[in-house]
């Protein structure tokens, strides 16, 4: 919107000065009648409340030419009337050339401007008439007076309007190419003032959110366009504020729900020329779903590259530290056996009248035991070959594991419950091992839940599609399953502790543990995830620290006939 | 019985050998000869005729498993019972609760005890 001239400031301050010349005129005028003085007085005091009224009405409707011309007539029999009252015709001609020409050159129409001279002649000719001065001896040199002021104001109303008009015209030219530019943009721009309230928008913007046309949305504020909820508004009604605040550009990015897509929004001030102040704001939005959404598919991937590569750091490190425990839980076989039948010598050989000796053998013996085992679990990760895969019906073995468990849960007085989708559910597997991987689980559990109050082990097994592979189904998914593959879930879910979110990537590590020394030795994840890896089958886990722990535990259906001899 | 078992141990963890026959033969049951390696293992098992012989698996100068070899190969030694005692065992070699052999000769995993030896050797020495 282009703003040429104020024309309401101009008008006020013209007539407030027409009103104070014809105030005077009227009080001091040396033929004012007696008579006619208190409607003088009244007709000032009501020409300068039609002031007041122009000084109230908004600014806008005074580019509207009609009303503006409505102004102008108005103020045509007002001031014919004004030097009526002040019988002082025959000086007013200044006044009456400088409100035409001021008055009817700000509508940039000459038209207008002809047709108020003339009705000036003729209002004025009629007053002459009335105070009877055509008869007099100075009627000439009055008559001579209207054509005279007709030419001076003709001509320069027509300087003025031609002016104005090539103004105009180059303005509209540039306003039209401004338009254009705008139009033909594809980001959505409009204008707002100080309320938010739209001052301007494009069309896109008026199409995208669905509106007849641009005016139907002016005055409206962007929170009722946007059709945003709360929180949403706040924040771009909040944005809006800063630029106004800070006499800065803004620029932030949000997420349109109704039309599902990302804009990003740049929302710059429109200065003030002579104060520099912010009067209005231009908000640019524009289309970014693809690029964010081309980002997020980024991001996905990397995290996914980032998992498979720390997956495959991992097997390998379990590889590596497999193997290498292996060797040393043979090496320590060696010397573990020379203590034990050492042992064996020095209790046969030792005085047996001291309780101390025996207790002492009995304690060695005990390390000796533990030790053992430590080999044992370590061996499991030596393992060559998996036993016999057969078809296992899932829920008897779980049953069976819940059983093994039974003196554990009841001790800590846990409530079990189970899900089973269908009991008949069958996997491919070697009966020891998952039993194995099931009790570890069964137990780990139990224990997570010592401290709880509530104590509930949940153990579902249910047939599953395999929709997604990669890093989001679980370790090495993509390895056992394509998507649309069955496979048989277990899942074994706690109410206990959780597990810490800096420790979840460890648990599976050889000799990770949180148990007391005595307790675990850290490989019984370590080797059901080994188990699984072997089954061809996957162990996933989600943890929420005091809410609980799942395993799930991802197995195959049916037998991987052509995978199944030696790995 | 009327002579002591002749147990022959070959096993390169000489201190292993040391308490085999310390432990074996404290017992009474048992006459016990020790080698450290695989050929002078072999060599004994021909001079002295054990009645059963305790093998290593993993010895530095050849495997258990072709030492038994070896002794099979030899009509005097063939049909001397051997019984594997090793730390090389896998968890599938051994499984507890089961008769556990490695071809037809039997194993057991190390740490074993002395009491378990003494049974593992009576047992097979029956089974002869």
């Amino acid at each position: 919107m282009a703003y040429p001239i104020p024309r309401k400031k101009t008008i006020f301050l013209v007539r407030l000065m027409v009103i104070i010349t014809s105030a005077y005129f009227i009080i001091f005028s040396p033929s004012a009648g007696r008579e006619l003085e208190i409607y003088a007085y009244l007709f000032i005091a009501f020409y300068l409340m039609t002031n007041l009224i122009v000084a109230y009405i908004p600014e806008k409707y005074f580019y509207d030419d009609k009303i503006f011309y409505g102004f102008i007539l108005c103020d045509s029999i007002l001031l014919p009337a004004g030097i009526y009252f002040s019988g002082y015709v025959g000086s007013d001609l200044y006044l009456m050339f400088f409100f035409i020409i001021s008055l009817t050159t700000m509508s940039s129409s000459f038209r207008y401007l002809v047709m108020n001279t003339l009705f000036f002649s003729v209002i004025y000719s009629w007053l002459l008439y009335k105070r009877d001065l055509l008869t007099g001896p100075m009627a000439g040199s009055y008559l001579i007076q209207i054509p005279f002021i007709d030419v001076i104001a003709l001509f320069y109303g027509y300087l003025i309007t031609t002016r104005l008009k090539d103004k105009d015209e180059r303005i509209n030219e540039v306003r039209e190419r401004y338009e254009q530019i705008v139009q033909a943009t594809d980001v959505l721009m409009c204008i707002v003032d100080h309320d938010n309230k739209i001052l301007f928008a494009n069309q896109k913007l008026v199409r995208f959110y669905g509106f007849q046309d641009e005016k139907s949305l002016l005055g409206l504020t962007i929170s009722q366009i946007y059709n945003e909820d709360e929180i949403e508004s706040e924040k771009s009604l909040s944005h809006v504020k800063s630029v106004y605040e800070n006499n800065a550009m803004v620029q932030y990015e949000s997420y349109d729900k109704n039309h599902a897509i990302w804009l990003a929004n740049t929302l710059s001030p429109i200065r003030d020329p002579s104060s520099h102040d912010v009067f209005a704001v231009c908000i640019i939005s524009k289309d970014i779903t693809e690029r964010i959404e081309r980002e997020k598919n980024l991001n996905d991937t990397v995290e996914m590259l980032r998992k498979t590569r720390d997956q495959l750091i991992q097997k390998d490190k379990m590889a590596a530290l497999g193997r290498l425990a292996s060797g040393i839980a043979h090496e320590m076989r060696n010397p573990l056996e020379i203590i034990s039948m050492g042992m064996d010598y020095l209790e046969n050989n030792l005085p047996d009248d001291n309780p101390n000796i025996s207790e002492s053998i009995e304690r060695i013996f005990d390390a000796i035991n533990r030790a053992e085992n430590i080999i044992k679990n370590i061996l499991s990760f030596s393992r060559q070959s998996v036993g016999e895969i057969t078809q296992i019906p899932i829920c008897p073995l779980l049953d069976n594991v819940l059983t093994l468990a039974q003196q554990a849960i009841q001790k800590n007085s846990v409530n079990v419950q189970r899900e089973y989708e269908n009991e008949l559910l069958e996997v491919a597997g070697d009966y020891n091992m998952m039993e194995q991987v099931f009790l570890n689980l069964v137990n780990n559990a139990v224990d997570s839940m010592k401290n709880d109050k509530e104590k509930r082990l949940t153990i579902r097994a249910y047939k599953q599609l395999v929709s997604e592979v990669g890093y989001k189904t679980g370790y090495r998914r993509a390895d056992y399953f394509s998507i649309g593959d069955e496979m048989i879930v277990v899942e074994i879910s706690d109410t206990g502790k959780g597990i810490p979110e800096e420790i979840l990537p460890k648990i599976f590590e050889p000799f990770f543990t949180t148990k007391a020394k005595n307790e675990g030795t850290g490989l019984g994840l370590s080797v059901a995830h080994m188990i699984m890896d072997r089954l061809y089958g996957t162990i996933d886990v989600e943890s929420r620290e005091n809410q609980g722990t799942t395993f799930f535990i991802k197995l195959q259906p049916k037998s991987k006939l052509t995978k199944t001899k030696e790995r | 019985m009327s002579r002591n078992i002749k147990v022959l141990a070959i096993d390169d963890e000489a201190d292993f050998c040391y308490f085999v026959k310390k432990n074996l033969m404290q017992s009474g049951m048992f006459d016990v000869i020790i080698a450290t390696n695989g050929a002078e293992g072999i060599k004994m098992a021909e001079n002295e005729k054990p009645d059963i012989i305790l093998l290593d698996l993993f010895m530095p100068d050849m495997p258990g498993e072709d030492v038994a070899a070896a002794l099979g190969e030899k009509a005097s030694t063939a049909k001397i019972p051997i019984l594997y005692v090793t730390a090389l065992a896998t968890n599938e070699d051994v499984i507890e609760g089961k008769e556990n052999k490695i071809g037809n000769n039997y194993i057991l995993p190390k740490p074993v005890r002395t009491k378990k030896l003494i049974e593992t050797i009576v047992k097979i020495l029956g089974e002869y």
